[in-house]
């Protein structure tokens, strides 16, 4: 836990009586277990990349200590790509992304989980339907819809089908109204309007959900590789993604070199998610439901 | 691919569809090329995947070169990544945004050609024809299109047969008898098959390519239909179905890319893989042990080896289409084209290159043993894939159909029917 | 259940809300404006960006375009063929199948990783990024992965065969049937983590005086789990639901990256997204055929959709 206090959730006296230790024991071991299958093959991609030139890579069983461990591969990496420069452009991306999400589905989540007016359901519907379409059927005539907008080869360009997706909306919907009417209609009757019931008190009791929307937002606009790669021409405004893509060779690859391009790719995303995951609890804490 | 040209009669009128008429984004300024063939103006001009360090100063020599013979020219360079290049082209295509000269191989530029996007080389410059091999020009020749060349060829590729000489040895075979043709490399699979259990000799469908190496008539005359469904495809199928039967081929292997082909002869459970002139130093690189046991030998086929080849196309709706076109046939002189296939251990298609003593002479190097076998074989070789056998879809069908009839799902018969209705349906739909 | 935290959410209008709700705490608004200023970004977004290119190409299914040509009308030949293409009833009933077997698992197993998270004290945070960790992977490396685990020679089929389980090598990655079963199983590891964050949420606003009130009762961590944290996150779980289904249905990167990107053995594998990418894209895209696929697509999912919307709606009202 992020925090030094106990959680009030699992403190309950008997529950916390009756079984602490075989009980907690053995979240532990499911818990570590589920770490090791789930985050165990980053290891393995870990240790491809640390793996030494001349070093077998495809014996059986295979091997997971590198024999001659080197860190050229990334120094490689670093050498042939301007990680720097991308970095920098599928962050400005992925900010878009993360606002854009943040406040529109937050403000659509709104309205469509708090208040009442004619059109509603269409405006929900639309919403579901959205989430229906598959995004390989659309692509190039976003592609076309973006050009005529004269987007093409902007970062902006990249962001803008994705700058509110229909997902986040539902998910914002489904955190407000189950929100309880009391504080709601405590501001009414104060004479708030929708706007400041919306900020004021709606807004803070949803802030763990519109944590797990900015997470999505940023992980979806930074593993995005064929929208940013069809829309964008010039090599300067690459994203990361796209550009790590020149890692493969014209005539053969390097599984090292490729292992470690993935690797430098998912350090921001750990640390963005990472750090916002301490945030979004202590978010809950303060601005949750306390019975 | 029939060896005689047909004059071209049809692309001309081919309608293009609306989506294409906007003219292509050329960023030139407002000169134009002027009528005593000064060239003038700027072109864009995009590869795929060669702009990294082995690559980039050669190109940005050649466009240099190239800017300092004609002032008032600007190449504007660009370069798509390895992955999604067909999703590229098939956006700024739909969109009418080509580049003015592109780099893909002759079954794109058939499609796109098809469509009427490119521009007939054959048409507006005759002349260019003497300056290629007779084979590569004809593999950028398009008869189902009216005999129209539709790009000019570029750097071409075939290698050698890689054998695994323990495996070849464990396994009751004789690594000093290579096969060399695809019946005695069926015959050495049986046995292989026979004497182990877990090595195989081969671990790949056949491809289309496959197909022509084996002389199987691909299409009819025209260019119009596919015919690989004919008695020796059939045969062809047979043989791989026999193997399969005496576990010669395995179920896993029905799905195998060549990625997992690789890795199979990598870890040393296959005895024969299909390569390039990079396989040498990848096995060197990643796969130390099966390098020591490496025996090398001529591309199989029955008829004549397989190669691949690259092209440049014109945007035939280029705003500079002289400066494209002149361009285009500057990167694939015989000079130009000298210079990149050995910076790129690939093979120039232009007339005479392969005569250059880099690819004649023997210093005993295995490096150099496979450089100049594969050019030698280039004289031989063939490009088996006919351009209208276009996109992955093609390609997956035939693969899925073949394994079905592995299975015993189908008739070997009735699984390459299916596979060239399928295809013949497609090339159809886009005429 | 009246212990529920569960403020009644769903897909579907205010209207049919439970009766015990308040309809007045719904706030009616003086503005008819206002609601839609809110909803103005997200819709622009959506509609623009989404739906009217979804409907340009669901009016190409009605035509024999391609790519790069312009069809004609050809009425419903599109869905003949559709109905003919023996790769059409494969994909069909392997969306299917997806869809019924990882739904459930989806709904389920986040949950219970969730809960069990979300009481792991001071280690929560460092779990809570581990389990993330698959959703940021790139499919290409969960794709390499997983078929080194899982092929013949793979540590799966070594382990069994240490253990004595196996006499002969499964074959996960060959067998029609146990590929498909693979992939569902990488589907779900992905997204456990995925939904466990949704449900990390959800969890932090069950009221807490539901569990101390469990507690008091003598309430086991089962039946806390099944009469306390299951009611209080199932609107949650109702989203997660058709989420997860829509999801499922529309399958692709995991058969995608176990088969190598072939659709399985002699096609045995191809999924409907699989389909309609091998028609739809590429330079020879025969985007008419395409488009009729994905608007079966599209009809079968919203009728999926409205039948579990149906369903929870049976639940909800007692």
């Amino acid at each position: 836990m992020a925090h030094p206090r106990p959680d009030p959730r699992t403190v309950a006296p008997a529950v916390r009586r009756r079984g602490a230790h075989p009980g907690s024991v053995l979240r532990y071991i499911i818990l570590t277990g589920m770490a090791v299958l789930l985050a165990g093959p980053l290891v393995w991609q870990l240790s491809l990349s640390l793996k030494g030139a001349g070093e077998p890579l495809y014996t059986q069983p295979p091997k997971l200590i590198p024999e001659h461990p080197t860190l050229e591969h990334f120094s490689e990496v670093l050498h042939r790509i301007p990680v720097g420069h991308y970095l920098l452009n599928s962050l400005t991306v992925a900010a878009m992304a993360v606002v854009g999400n943040v406040v529109g589905a937050t403000c659509a989540g709104y309205a469509l989980g708090k208040l009442r007016f004619r059109g509603r359901g269409a405006a929900a519907m639309i919403c579901v339907a959205a989430l229906l379409v598959p995004s390989e059927t659309v692509l190039i005539s976003q592609f076309l819809l973006i050009r005529s907008a004269g987007l093409v080869n902007t970062l902006f360009g990249v962001v803008v089908p994705t700058l509110v997706a229909a997902l986040n909306v539902l998910l914002m919907r489904n955190a407000f109204s189950n929100l309880p009417q009391e504080f709601e209609e405590a501001a009414i009757v104060d004479g708030a309007n929708a706007w400041q019931r919306f900020i004021r008190v709606s807004v803070p009791q949803v802030k763990g959900v519109i944590t797990v929307v900015a997470i999505f937002a940023f992980v979806g606009s930074w593993n995005d590789f064929l929208w940013p790669l069809i829309t964008l021409s010039d090599e300067d405004k690459y994203t990361l993604t796209v550009g790590l893509n020149r890692l493969r060779g014209t005539f053969y690859d390097d599984p090292r070199l490729i292992a470690a391009g993935t690797i430098i790719a998912l350090v921001p995303i750990v640390i963005f998610f990472a750090l916002l995951q301490r945030y979004f609890f202590r978010g809950l804490e303060s601005g949750g439901l306390k019975g | 691919m029939t060896s005689v040209r047909r004059p071209s009669t049809l692309v001309a009128g081919l309608a293009l569809g609306s989506v294409l008429m906007t003219a292509c984004g050329t960023g030139g300024d407002a000169a134009s090329d002027s009528s005593d063939g000064k060239l003038s103006g700027s072109i864009t001009f995009q590869t795929w995947n060669l702009k990294n360090e082995k690559f980039t100063p050669y190109f940005k020599d050649l466009i240099a070169a190239f800017e300092k013979d004609h002032p008032g020219t600007k190449i504007k360079w660009v370069d798509q990544p390895a992955e999604g290049y067909q999703d590229k082209l098939s956006a700024d295509a739909a969109a009418g945004s080509l580049p003015d000269v592109v780099d893909m191989g002759p079954e794109a530029a058939y499609t796109l050609a098809q469509a009427g996007v490119l521009l007939d080389i054959g048409k507006a410059d005759p002349k260019a024809e003497s300056q290629y091999l007779d084979k590569a020009w004809q593999a950028m020749t398009f008869d189902g299109l009216g005999g129209g060349t539709y790009g000019y060829p570029w750097y071409l590729n075939t290698g050698p047969s890689f054998f695994n000489k323990a495996l070849l040895t464990k396994c009751g075979l004789d690594p000093e008898k290579l096969p060399t043709t695809y019946d005695q490399l069926f015959d050495q699979a049986e046995t292989m098959a026979k004497s182990c259990s877990d090595t195989t000799m081969i671990a790949r469908m056949p491809a289309i390519e496959t197909f022509g190496e084996y002389g199987v008539p691909l299409m009819d005359a025209g260019g119009k239909k596919f015919t690989y469904n004919g008695a020796k495809g059939v045969e062809f199928v047979e043989r791989f179905r026999e193997l399969y039967a005496k576990k010669g081929f395995s179920e896993e292997q029905l799905n195998n890319l060549q990625t997992k082909e690789v890795e199979e002869f990598k870890a040393g459970r296959l005895a024969y893989l299909p390569g390039s002139s990079y396989t040498l130093n990848d096995l060197k690189e990643t796969a130390p042990d099966v390098y020591k046991n490496l025996a090398i030998g001529p591309r199989i086929n029955n008829s004549a080896p397989n190669m691949y080849i690259e092209s440049l196309v014109v945007n035939a709706t280029s705003k500079r289409q002289a400066l494209a076109t002149a361009f285009a046939k500057y990167v694939t002189g015989s000079a130009n084209q000298l210079v990149f296939a050995k910076k790129a251990s690939v093979f120039p298609s232009s007339a005479g290159s392969l005569d250059d003593a880099y690819f004649t002479e023997d210093d005993g190097d295995p490096a150099t043993v496979v450089r100049v076998e594969g050019a030698a074989q280039v004289k031989k070789a063939v490009v088996w894939w006919p351009p209208a056998f276009s996109g992955s879809a093609d390609s997956e069908t035939l693969r899925e159909q073949i394994a079905q009839a592995l299975l015993g799902k189908k008739s070997a018969q009735q699984a390459l029917d299916d596979s060239v209705t399928y295809s013949n349906e497609r090339l159809d739909a886009n005429g | 259940m009246t212990l529920s935290a569960d403020r009644g959410v769903s897909l579907r209008r205010g209207g049919a809300r439970p009766p015990r709700r308040s309809e007045a705490g719904l706030a009616t608004h003086r503005w008819f404006v206002t609601p839609w200023l809110f909803l103005l970004p997200a819709l622009t977004v959506i509609v623009l960006m989404v739906i009217v290119p979804f409907v340009n190409t669901l009016g190409l299914a009605f035509t024999d375009s391609t790519l790069l040509r312009e069809g004609e009308f050809v009425g419903l030949d599109n869905f003949r063929r559709m109905f003919d293409d023996e790769r059409f009833t494969t994909a069909l009933l392997n969306s299917t199948l997806y869809t019924v077997c990882v739904v459930p698992c989806m709904m389920i197993l986040p949950l219970i990783l969730a809960a069990l998270v979300s009481g792991a004290g001071r280690l929560a945070g460092f779990f809570r990024t581990t389990m993330y960790l698959p959703v940021v992977m790139s499919s290409v490396v969960v794709g390499l992965i997983w078929t080194n685990m899982l092929d013949k020679r793979g540590l799966v089929n070594e382990l069994f065969g240490t253990l004595h389980m196996v006499a002969e090598p499964v074959p996960f990655l060959s067998d029609r049937w146990l590929l498909l079963f693979s992939a569902m199983f990488v589907t779900v590891w992905t997204g456990l983590g995925y939904y466990m964050v949704i449900y990390l949420a959800a969890l932090a606003n069950i009221d807490r005086s539901l569990y101390d009130a469990a507690a008091v009762d003598g309430a086991g961590v089962v039946r806390t789990f099944l009469n306390v944290t299951v009611p209080g996150v199932r609107s949650t779980m109702a989203l997660i639901s058709v989420l997860s289904s829509v999801a499922a249905f529309r399958v692709f990167g995991e058969v995608y990256v176990l088969t190598g990107g072939t659709g399985g053995i002699g096609g045995g594998d191809l999924t409907m997204t699989m389909l309609i990418q091998r028609e739809g894209t590429g330079l020879q895209a025969r985007t008419g055929y395409a488009g009729a696929i994905s608007l079966f697509m599209f009809v079968i999912l919203g009728g999926l959709l409205l039948a579990q919307l149906a369903m929870q709606r049976k639940q909800r009202t007692p």
